[in-house]
């Protein structure tokens, strides 16, 4: 079964459609593409199954549990973690600050009523978030503030944030957009090397090079319609992607 | 700003506490040392810890109150009612103040948190001054209207008469003592990080994982309670209760204090309220426009030292530390 | 209840509600193109009281109801060049407190300058003596507070649906940052607004200075329930404020005549039951709250 399952989920803003009758599986330890020209509904669908939208009609389920209607935050503690296209950081904190709120969040759930609890009590949290922050190559940047790192250094914060809640799927939006060369390739790294010890991913990319490198299966949206999915060399034979990239809507 | 994650070693947590203890211990001897007057420490007190819970709220989340008399004030006439219908107990009644003001605390949080920013402070501001008008006419039989509550009577403890400040300000004090500790605890808790990264990115925080919702409503309410203890005590020493207590000038006031110290420091607050209570009855002696001049040095620091004197203190600091080569780390 | 009675109670409430119209229109404008709440508003028409007590004395009524919005959109003009556009860039609650600051200022000064009783406003004869409009006896100076408004409301609509101005300012109340890529100076205009709004508050201050006391407390009276009716009508709306304003009027008009203790709760309870039933305002955008 799968570990994500969009069955017909469909959206509409107004008179526009963004989503369409769209279907998506995800197998647990799989990276999953999604790609498409801009405008054809994919960061419509990754707000539809974290609770930032709601479908018109259709269902998300989640390790066989509906996710539809329910808070983000609540998403988020079901083991679904998410990268934002415009990195979410928490600016005015330290590092160090930033991934231990989400090792808290682990920890403590949605919320709890700890405000007497002594600092002591979260060496541990402490220490989870200098190992994430390490394995996203910012160990020597604990204690800068967020707002001062570099824009390739905010998003591999905002990895490290995302792992310390211990996802079971995480969701990336155009991780490496806006970053230069030699980023995007650790990033890269960073996320084959989660895929290889069975992270669940989803990825929405622009970038092609990152997501044949990456992605097992790859489903391709135009507007607001699933046009192909399965393997990549299979998407890269389909007449239909061909004629949404190159013939029509290419960006 | 406190931060959790900044290792505190139990020396310097007690040192700072033997500090907190020795200026509230010293605050009615020295006040007439400069000026001042020894009963004045009552209010200085009760105002400094009204503004110690507004800054668990403000300093931390960022959601600026306009509405915090309604906990002040709700809190002083349920506190007094109990001394005069049900038991002229202290305790009792510090009790009930403090319920009645968290449960205003409540109803006012459930209507104005939904939206944040800009719209809590008008929503916080409009929602006490329903009860200022309600505490003046409609419930005017209870309240005493404009005229105020009066006839209440010396609270007692264990069966000592409070009736003299000498008496009242001990009691006072280490209440203030005990909310300062709990304040530092909650400041640096989990919870506190949490309260931070509520003001630092309510979204990230969400998909982090976190009922903001529910954070933003229990920082309310504690504030809240904080400002309700501290009216109450106030209310208890004074056995008289205004109700200018409810109005929106009384929610202004704690605000400016709360800037003028230092929004986010915990000890600026209090240090503003003491500066401005200072000023007020020493100034408002000789010059009329007291609150004109307030007003005036609130600006000021609104427009040129947001941080307010625990900002400028550092900064002054900085300055004589770099003129003078030295450790600006230590 | 009659209907004669009615009526009279819907006319008076009118009246009280352009005066919350007014200065809710000034707020919305300012908050939905600057993104500024002016929690200094109140103090606006409280000036333009203080201006118009002034000036009928020294020189009549007309030059009052003329020069009074005129001096106010100069003053508008000033304080978002001197104070306010600094603090653009400045977290938002920055604004709201400086804004706060500002209000409590010029209260102060007031009460320094006029002292702190309430001040006996003149109004010219023909208008103080009630009259005869068919359903009782109505004050004609109210009658014309009402009419005022809707000329200001036409007025306004004008200036949005046919100026470049207007429509600048509708795009800009929209989506700030659009405007800015567009190339369109913004600062311009936003002073220009602020000015708008000062003016609107001053002729609610000259006009309704009568029914509203003129004291220097009357700044604050005054917005407390307009920011409310910014809040119900929906942020940012235009005909929210005016249908949220002319409603709170009515609302208060009859809790007068039917239950005085509740006349000042009354609107809050409205607002309440309003936030709680519809969030976003009776004419709010969706999105603009949450």
């Amino acid at each position: 079964m799968a570990l994500l399952d969009v069955h017909s989920v469909s959206k509409s803003f107004g008179g526009l459609a963004a989503l369409s009758n769209v279907d998506l599986q995800v197998e647990a330890g799989r990276a999953h593409a999604i790609i498409g020209p801009n405008g054809a509904g994919k960061s419509t669908l990754v707000n539809t199954i974290t609770g930032r939208e709601i479908p018109d009609t259709g269902t998300v389920t989640f390790d066989g549990a509906p996710l539809v209607g329910c808070q983000p935050h609540e998403i988020v503690q079901r083991g679904i973690a998410r990268v934002f296209q415009t990195p979410e950081i928490f600016h005015d904190m330290s590092c160090v600050e930033n991934v231990t709120v989400a090792a808290l969040a682990h920890r403590d759930g949605a919320f709890k009523l700890n405000f007497l609890q002594h600092p002591r009590k979260l060496r541990a949290q402490r220490e989870s978030a200098e190992n994430c922050l390490a394995r996203v190559g910012l160990q020597d940047k604990l204690d800068a503030r967020a707002e001062h790192l570099s824009r390739g250094d905010k998003r591999r914060l905002e990895l490290a944030i995302c792992l310390a809640n211990q996802p079971r799927l995480l969701l990336l939006d155009e991780p490496t957009a806006g970053m230069a060369q030699h980023d995007t390739q650790g990033t890269v790294e960073v996320l084959r090397d989660l895929a290889r010890e069975g992270m669940t991913q989803i990825v929405i990319e622009h970038d092609m090079d990152v997501v044949f490198s990456l992605a097992e299966q790859i489903t391709v949206l135009h507007q607001g319609s699933v046009i192909a999915s399965g393997s990549p060399d299979a998407v890269r034979e389909n007449e239909a992607v061909h004629e949404a990239y190159l013939g029509g809507a290419h960006e | 700003m406190i931060n959790p994650l900044r290792s505190e070693s139990v020396q310097r947590e007690a040192a700072v506490m033997a500090g907190v203890v020795a200026v509230f211990a010293a605050l009615p001897f020295a006040l007439p040392l400069i000026g001042g007057y020894g009963e004045l420490a009552v209010q200085m007190t009760a105002w400094a810890i009204f503004a110690l819970g507004f800054d668990l709220l403000v300093g931390f989340t960022g959601f600026l109150s306009f509405g915090h008399a309604a906990f002040w004030g709700v809190a002083m006439y349920a506190s007094c009612l109990s001394l005069i219908h049900l038991t002229p107990n202290v305790i009792p009644a510090l009790i009930i103040g403090v319920v009645a003001g968290t449960l205003v605390g409540m109803l006012i949080g459930y209507l104005t948190l939904r939206r944040y920013g800009i719209y809590f402070a008008i929503l916080t501001l409009a929602f006490s001054q329903m009860f200022y008008f309600i505490a003046l006419s409609p419930l005017q039989g209870i309240t005493g209207g404009d005229n105020g509550l009066t006839g209440i009577p010396n609270p007692l403890f264990f069966g000592t008469q409070l009736g003299d400040w000498h008496q009242i300000y001990p009691m006072m004090a280490v209440i203030a003592v005990g909310a300062v500790y709990v304040a530092r605890r909650v400041a640096r808790s989990p919870y506190g990080l949490i309260l931070r990264a509520i003001r630092s990115n309510e979204t990230r925080l969400q998909y982090t994982g976190v009922n903001v919702r529910g954070y933003r409503f229990v920082a309310f309410l504690l504030s809240g309670a904080f400002a309700s203890l501290a009216g109450t005590m106030l209310a208890m020493y004074e056995t008289y209760v205004p109700v200018q207590s409810l109005f929106w000038a009384t929610s202004g006031e704690v605000v400016m204090m709360s800037v003028i110290g230092g929004l986010g420091t915990l000890f600026g607050p209090m240090i503003g309220a003491g500066v401005v209570l200072y000023l007020e009855n020493v100034l408002s002696a000789s010059i009329e426009q007291w609150l004109l001049i307030l007003g005036a040095i609130f600006m000021a620091f609104v427009i040129f030292l947001p941080g307010g004197i625990v900002e400028g203190v550092a900064r002054l600091r900085r300055l004589v530390l770099s003129r003078t080569g030295g450790d600006t780390n230590a | 209840m009659e209907l004669s009675e009615f009526l009279l109670q819907m006319v008076s409430g009118l009246q009280r509600g352009s005066i919350f119209v007014l200065i809710a229109l000034g707020l919305t404008m300012i908050f939905g193109t600057l993104g500024v709440v002016n929690f200094a508003h109140g103090a606006l028409y409280m000036v333009g009281a203080y201006l118009g007590y002034v000036i009928i004395q020294e020189a009549g009524h007309w030059a009052a109801f003329i020069g009074v919005p005129i001096l106010l959109f100069v003053l508008g003009i000033a304080l978002e060049r001197g104070l306010i556009r600094y603090f653009y860039k400045r977290p938002v609650t920055d604004q709201i407190l400086v804004t706060f600051g500002l209000a409590l200022v010029i209260q102060e000064l007031m009460r320094w300058i006029f002292g702190g009783t309430n001040l006996p406003y003149q109004l010219p004869t023909w208008a103080a003596v009630p009259m005869d409009i068919g359903i009782g006896f109505f004050p004609p100076w109210r009658l014309l507070i009402i009419g005022v408004t809707a000329a200001v409301v036409l007025a306004l609509f004008l200036m949005f649906r046919y100026t470049r101005f207007g429509l600048v300012v509708r795009a800009g109340m929209r989506d700030p940052e659009m405007l800015k890529l567009l190339g369109v100076n913004v600062t311009q205009r936003f002073a220009l607004v602020f000015g708008i709004g000062a003016l609107l508050a001053g002729i609610a201050g000259v006009m309704g200075a009568s029914t509203t006391g003129l004291v220097p407390e009357v700044g604050m009276d005054v917005l407390v329930p307009s920011f409310l009716v910014v809040v119900i009508g929906g942020m940012g709306s235009i005909p929210g404020a005016v249908l949220a304003g002319l409603l709170l009027g009515i609302a208060q008009s009859f809790t007068i005549m039917l239950y005085p203790p509740l006349t000042d709760v009354i609107l809050y309870v409205v607002a309440a039951v309003v936030l709680l039933v519809r969030p976003r305002g009776l004419l709010g955008l969706k999105g603009v709250a949450e």
